[in-house]
């Protein structure tokens, strides 16, 4: 089944990248590059706290905010689990009236639960309910509604909607050569072409790019 | 060659607990320091920060004095003769009392049975401290007043022994001085206190996957963590642009092998204090309680409804399975209530009020009353914890208590005058009190200083000796050195003072 995510990256020009044992990521982290940015000289970033992040979240990938991250089925991620260690404050009864200056040793641990939290929750509801999906399109890999695989355009489709739903921006081509890169790892040892295959890439894309620097930060 | 041997019997160490993915990236350059280090975390001591929050006083318990004691005893905080019993050179104070000041709550309180207990771990030291301001005090009790470039006893404490440990510094309380992260920055990232404000659910931000519903399996998810790391965020213009920031790369060094050394020791699990249940319903997400929490539990019963048990629950369990070697703790602001009371609907029965509001600072109210109740509350929690550390084997026929401390730190002491003969009256913040230090590494069964009968404000000893010196007032810095030395911490070059009086050992 490698053999069919092979023939489908291949009219993405990633077949040698995408198909080999270990892919070079020079070459596809810089193909299609534009110029790098010059890195600023006075970097002002700013964690982005646990509530605003989980709001973005919520209005992002339309998902109701009091439903969108639960621990244990009940205790909500942000208020309830992961408060404090994600740049909240809780003065009434715990006396935390300024957040962390700096993340704590579990902040990105709490990120990456919330993350694949919101993402694996987006994807289930997007199987159940395909007419309402926002990242996971299932029923046909291609333009055509032929292909058996992630083609091309579904696999830049999905990309574009991941990046737009989560970062609020279109994917560069490099960022889709990187997720389509992805998706051979994902598919190892298993149908390639399977709704449960690509199912899991659209999780664990909107996962990577949930919980990027990018999506933390701002 | 020397170096290697030893790291690879380090990560051997099963008392550790540490796995190793996060311990190179602690190991400093120098190959002596690597050694040195090594050692240390090999042979550690941990530290107990028991926080008492608004005014330990040590006048109303183990430094009381008796009414005949006392020239002005009419007008100073001196008890009833009755009320005082010694135990060897220390006081105990036991009341019971229909009331808490204001709070309608009968209450029986007791420090004699402590005492009996532990007395040869106990040192009171007396000192006098610069703040009667609580936050600006209760960061002095632990750092000494700036007294070694402004580091906290608990980040001396991770950074001399807490390098093979996940999470050396562990806060369980929050939002006071106690837990304020010192002004030293030149210490490594891992030192500085770690926040769990919630027992219940702090063990999941341990592990970044287990309990997840519909999750892909575990191996697609760690890919598309490195994928995120090592390819996603490199390439993008943002990382590109704001990667001199220090908060990035920061965040970018502890989601790796800090992360990785967390996430391999399960500890997910193994500090999951609270069982499956309806509220807490660990099987449905495929998870389970810690195997040694029934006895946590047992030794805590109030946990669901008592912060500070909650808090003693999981420091143990934190120190007990090598995640941690210092951990804070302490009474809230906030007043807690046996579970099922009913506010409103008529009197308190005893014992109903378990923490009043505000803690020991409620003394401006019942000066006598709430400190004995405080009292009996830090010594109930630390009795406990004593018991369970007694009960766990650390090494070679060791226990974890045979290499731990508990230090009461508080901000300040009380006023000393009261009104003629009353037994019930407030007390102000004030400067000059003392502290209870437990250990089995402390200079035990000792009082150092004394209490001036004249005016009931302590005083001073001898750094080297522990003799009395009346007229002498300790300082914060002498308290810092004192329980650092006593620690077995390396203070070279900080010019702390030699308090040789305050430790067992030479």
């Amino acid at each position: 089944m490698r053999k069919l995510t092979c023939i489908g990256l291949a009219s993405l020009g990633l077949l040698t990248a995408a198909c080999a044992t270990a892919p070079d990521p020079a070459a596809l982290q810089f193909a299609g590059d534009s110029p790098a940015p010059v890195a600023s000289a006075d970097p002002r970033v700013k964690f982005k706290d646990g509530e605003r992040y989980l709001r973005d979240l919520s209005a992002n990938l339309n998902m109701p905010r009091e439903d969108i991250c639960k621990e244990l089925s009940r205790y909500d991620c942000m208020t309830d689990a992961f408060r404090i260690v994600l740049g909240g404050v809780e003065a009434p009864n715990l006396l935390v009236n300024e957040p962390i200056e700096n993340a704590a040793l579990t902040s990105p641990i709490a990120v990456d639960r919330v993350a694949l939290h919101v993402c694996s929750k987006r994807v289930r509801m997007d199987k159940e309910s395909p007419a309402d999906a926002v990242l996971f399109k299932a029923g046909a890999y291609g333009e055509d509604g032929r292909s058996t695989t992630p083609d091309k355009a579904w696999l830049s489709g999905a990309a574009d909607a991941i990046y737009g739903s989560i970062l609020l921006r279109s994917p560069s081509e490099r960022e889709i050569q990187n997720l389509a890169a992805f998706y051979p790892q994902v598919a190892d040892g298993r149908e390639a072409g399977s709704t449960e295959v690509a199912a899991d890439w659209v999780t664990l894309s909107c996962f990577a790019v949930a919980s990027s620097l990018e999506a933390v930060f701002y | 060659m020397t170096t290697h041997l030893s790291r690879r019997n380090f990560l051997r160490t099963a008392s550790l607990g540490a796995t190793g993915a996060f311990i190179a990236a602690r190991m400093p350059q120098d190959a002596f320091a690597q050694e040195a280090m090594i050692e240390r975390a090999k042979n550690p001591r941990f530290l107990i920060v028991l926080s008492s929050f608004g005014g330990a006083s040590q006048v109303d318990a183990f430094l009381s004095r008796r009414e005949s004691e006392v020239p002005n005893a009419a007008t100073l905080n001196a008890y009833p003769d009755d009320m005082v019993q010694t135990i060897g050179e220390f006081r105990a104070i036991d009341m019971k009392g229909p009331s808490i000041g204001a709070i309608p709550a009968a209450f029986t309180a007791n420090q004699s049975n402590f005492v009996r207990k532990n007395s040869n771990d106990m040192m009171v030291v007396t000192h006098t401290g610069t703040s009667v301001n609580h936050f600006v005090a209760q960061q002095r009790s632990i750092n000494g007043n700036a007294a070694w470039q402004g580091r906290t006893l608990q980040e001396a404490v991770a950074l001399t022994y807490g390098a093979g440990y996940a999470i050396p510094n562990v806060h369980l309380v929050n939002g006071t001085g106690f837990t304020e992260r010192g002004t030293d920055n030149t210490l490594p990232a891992y030192v500085y206190g770690e926040r769990a404000p919630t027992p219940n659910l702090w063990p999941l931000s341990l592990d970044g996957y287990r309990g997840i519903a519909g999750a892909p399996d575990r191996k697609l998810f760690e890919a598309a963590r490195n994928f995120r790391n090592e390819r996603l965020d490199p390439s993008s213009d943002f990382f590109r642009t704001f990667r001199n920031s220090q908060r990035i790369k920061h965040w970018a060094d502890i989601r790796g092998d800090a992360l990785r050394g967390v996430e391999a020791e399960d500890l997910i699990t193994k500090l999951m204090l609270f069982p499956d249940s309806e509220e807490m319903p660990l099987a449905a997400h495929g998870l389970t309680g810690s195997a040694i929490g029934q006895k946590v539990r047992e030794a805590f019963p109030n946990y669901e409804f008592d912060p500070l048990e909650a808090q003693a629950a999981l420091a143990f369990m934190l120190l007990r399975y090598g995640v941690s070697v210092t951990v804070t703790l302490g009474p809230e602001g906030s007043a807690v209530f046996k579970k099922g009371v009913k506010l409103g609907e008529g009197g308190l029965g005893e014992g109903d009020i378990v923490n009043p509001p505000i803690s020991f600072d409620f003394s401006h109210q019942a000066n006598r009353q709430v400190q004995a109740v405080m009292w009996n509350r830090q010594l109930s929690i630390a009795e406990r914890l004593i018991s369970l550390l007694k009960s766990e084997e650390f090494r070679d026929g060791q226990s974890f208590w045979d290499r731990s401390m508990i230090y009461f730190a508080t901000e300040f002491g009380r006023t000393r005058r009261r009104p003629d003969n009353a037994m019930t009256f407030g007390s102000g913040h004030d400067l000059n009190n003392g502290s209870l230090i437990v250990s089995p590494l402390a200079n035990g069964g000792r009082v150092l200083g004394g209490v001036d009968v004249d005016n009931m404000l302590t005083y001073g000893f001898d750094p080297t000796t522990g003799r009395p010196e009346p007229g002498r007032n300790m300082t914060e810095p002498e308290m810092y050195s004192g329980i650092a030395h006593a620690l077995g911490i390396d203070t070279a070059g900080s010019n702390l003072p030699d308090m040789r009086a305050m430790r067992r050992l030479a």
